[in-house]
């Protein structure tokens, strides 16, 4: 080995490079020899693991729960809930018995509004042109907002194809500057209008029957021309005056609606708006003397005629497809939409018309001009003769459960409150509005208000289901009056539902 | 046994129906039909929070022990709890 002589040798270590400071002397020359050693300073390694994140774009959105939906009743917190009962339940049970015996209400009445005390004319409409024609006032409709009211001007005492011209007119309760005298919409119509009604859901559609058989329905919202649709006088059109008309929703598509109209001819006939401004039939009905069911004995009908001649229609608002007939023989028919047996008529259609009777009610002495179902008993309807009586039938039984003799004239139109389940309104042919609180008396009305002053027919009336105080009646004078009830008739008392059906099992039995 | 408390309270002479609520207004058991159920659970629910938050707020050593509503047609009654509420509607006698 040979050392390098000399005294020392430095090594640097610099990052790899090295340097060696070498110090010697060379005694010789022998050679230089030199040992260098280099060393690279320790590699830093250091362990790391790495990975790609992956992006994925998503979106969340909470679904607005439907209002029917119920959570699914959760069956695990049992312990806790049987703690949490087992504290309230005597607490809860000693105020049940309390609230059972106590007397602390008894009588306790609250009122919300000013009582109104006695019955008022808010309004009196009249269209002057058609006063000045002698045309009467023959339908009126509140349409589904309760604050337009719709009249229909035409004749009921006119025996021959009159080419009358009449009109529909509406008024907007609600607006200021009402002119009683100018309604909002007038709607010129070629033949006599006999019978209104408002859509239901539509604030401006109506359908109306005319003395020739049609039925029009109009948009009240247009201007140019209101007309939406119409029959036709096809040979699916009645032949005779249509007595009233109805909307009423399709079996499928509950918002939708169809019409249904019914007329002396005996056809009771259901429309849908169709393309083309016309309205198709979709089903048809005929009425026979010979398919009643013989629920009690009726005349016989003069001269071999065997339409019955339909004028009145009410539906129940318990079962949708249940609807009761007024007719030209006095005896309200118990009907059903989805009746298949098939008519015996030579009527031409274009749909079958099938035979809807299902039971007949025993008659008046003479027509029924008006019908109305109960909207609080499923099984009680009205209806009103031409024999100044008013008879209240159950479903169940052929003879009426009670008769009130409300005039000696001609009772015209007859409706339950939409209200007070005890209380319904006539119209009479002595030109007054009879209001009857069964639960008063069920022997004479209540109140009795006069419309006209010489004694003229007061040929229609509504409630107003919105505004339940405001009563609106139309009469042979071509005037519309809009009656405010007194509190009595729109406050419904503590027990009236139980109290009507009580009267049912009573007059029943 | 929450079954048969349950129905010892909706058997008491005039109760139309009964039903427990959770602390967020969810029904949990209930004797009525769904939509009845779930619009008296919201709303009373609502209601008794506001009368604790209205005895607490005149008297913060107070608190809310039971709520009844008496109305024209029934009275309505609510026992409040931390967890849950107990709902009972009865029609009671005039």
């Amino acid at each position: 080995m040979h050392r390098p002589s000399g005294r020392h040798c430095d090594q640097y270590k610099n990052g790899g490079a090295c340097f060696t400071r070498l110090n010697f002397r060379s005694r010789r020359r022998v050679g230089l020899r030199s040992r260098k050693s280099c060393q690279t300073a320790s590699i830093a390694t250091a362990e790391v693991s790495t990975q790609a994140r992956r992006h994925a774009d998503a979106q969340v959105q909470t679904e607005t729960l439907e209002p029917g939906a119920v959570a699914p009743m959760s069956r695990h917190d049992g312990p806790r809930l049987a703690a949490f009962l087992r504290k309230v339940e005597a607490m809860v049970i000693r105020e049940l018995n309390k609230n059972w015996q106590s007397h602390a209400f008894d009588g306790f009445e609250v009122n919300w509004t000013e009582p109104q005390q006695t019955v008022s004319c808010l309004h009196t409409l009249c269209y002057p042109p058609a006063q000045g024609q002698g045309l009467h006032v023959t339908g009126i409709s509140w349409n589904s907002t309760g604050s337009v009211l719709a009249c229909a001007y035409g004749r009921l005492d006119d025996g021959d194809w009159s080419t009358l011209k009449s009109y529909v007119c509406t008024w907007n309760l609600d607006r200021r500057g009402l002119n009683p005298q100018q309604p909002s919409v007038v709607v010129e119509v070629p033949s006599a209008v006999m019978c209104l009604a408002f859509h239901p859901t539509q604030p401006s559609h109506i359908a109306g029957g005319l003395y020739s058989g049609e039925v029009l329905v109009w948009d009240m919202s247009r201007s140019e021309d209101p007309l939406l649709w119409r029959t036709g006088l096809t040979e699916d059109a009645h032949t005779d005056p249509v007595y009233q008309v109805l909307w009423l929703p399709e079996p499928q598509h509950s918002h939708r609606f169809q019409v249904l109209s019914v007329s002396t001819d005996g056809k009771v006939l259901l429309w849908q708006g169709g393309g083309a401004g016309q309205l198709q039939l979709t089903k048809g009905f005929a009425l026979l003397m010979q398919q009643l069911p013989r629920s009690t004995r009726l005349k016989k009908p003069p001269r071999g005629e065997t339409e019955v001649g339909v004028t009145a229609v009410a539906f129940s608002s318990f079962d949708s497809s249940l609807f009761v007939l007024g007719t030209e023989g006095g005896f309200p028919l118990k009907c059903s939409l989805a009746a298949e047996a098939a008519a015996m008529t030579r009527m031409p259609s274009s749909v079958p018309l099938r035979a809807p009777v299902q039971f007949t009610f025993s008659p008046h002495g003479g027509p029924v001009y008006s019908v109305s179902c109960s909207p609080f008993h499923r099984n009680l309807f009205l209806s009103a003769g031409t024999d100044g009586h008013i008879h209240l039938y159950s479903m169940l039984q052929a003879q009426p459960l009670t008769s009130l003799q409300l005039s000696h004239k001609y009772l015209f139109a007859v409706r339950w409150s939409p209200v007070r389940p005890l209380v319904f309104a006539a119209a009479s042919g002595g030109g007054d509005v009879q209001l009857v609180d069964l639960q008063k008396s069920s022997q004479k009305p209540t109140v009795s208000i006069t419309q006209t002053q010489d004694g003229s027919p007061v040929y229609c009336l509504e409630f107003n289901s919105q505004q339940t105080q405001l009563l609106a009646a139309g009469d042979a004078k071509g005037m519309v009056k809009v009656w405010q009830l007194s509190t009595a008739f729109t406050e419904q008392g503590p027990r009236e539902t139980e109290d009507l059906d009580q009267l049912e099992a009573q007059v029943a039995t | 046994e929450v079954e048969e408390t349950l129905k010892r309270i909706q058997s008491h002479k005039g109760v139309i129906g009964t039903m427990v609520v959770n602390a967020e207004g969810i029904p949990i058991r209930t004797t009525l039909d769904n939509s009845t159920t779930v619009q008296y659970a919201g709303l009373l629910h609502q209601l008794t929070m506001k009368a604790k938050s209205t005895v607490r707020d005149i008297d913060p050593q107070n608190d809310l022990t039971f709520l009844r509503i008496r109305s024209k047609k029934h009275e309505i009654m609510v026992a409040p709890d931390k967890e849950y509420l107990l709902i009972v509607i009865q029609n009671p006698c005039e």
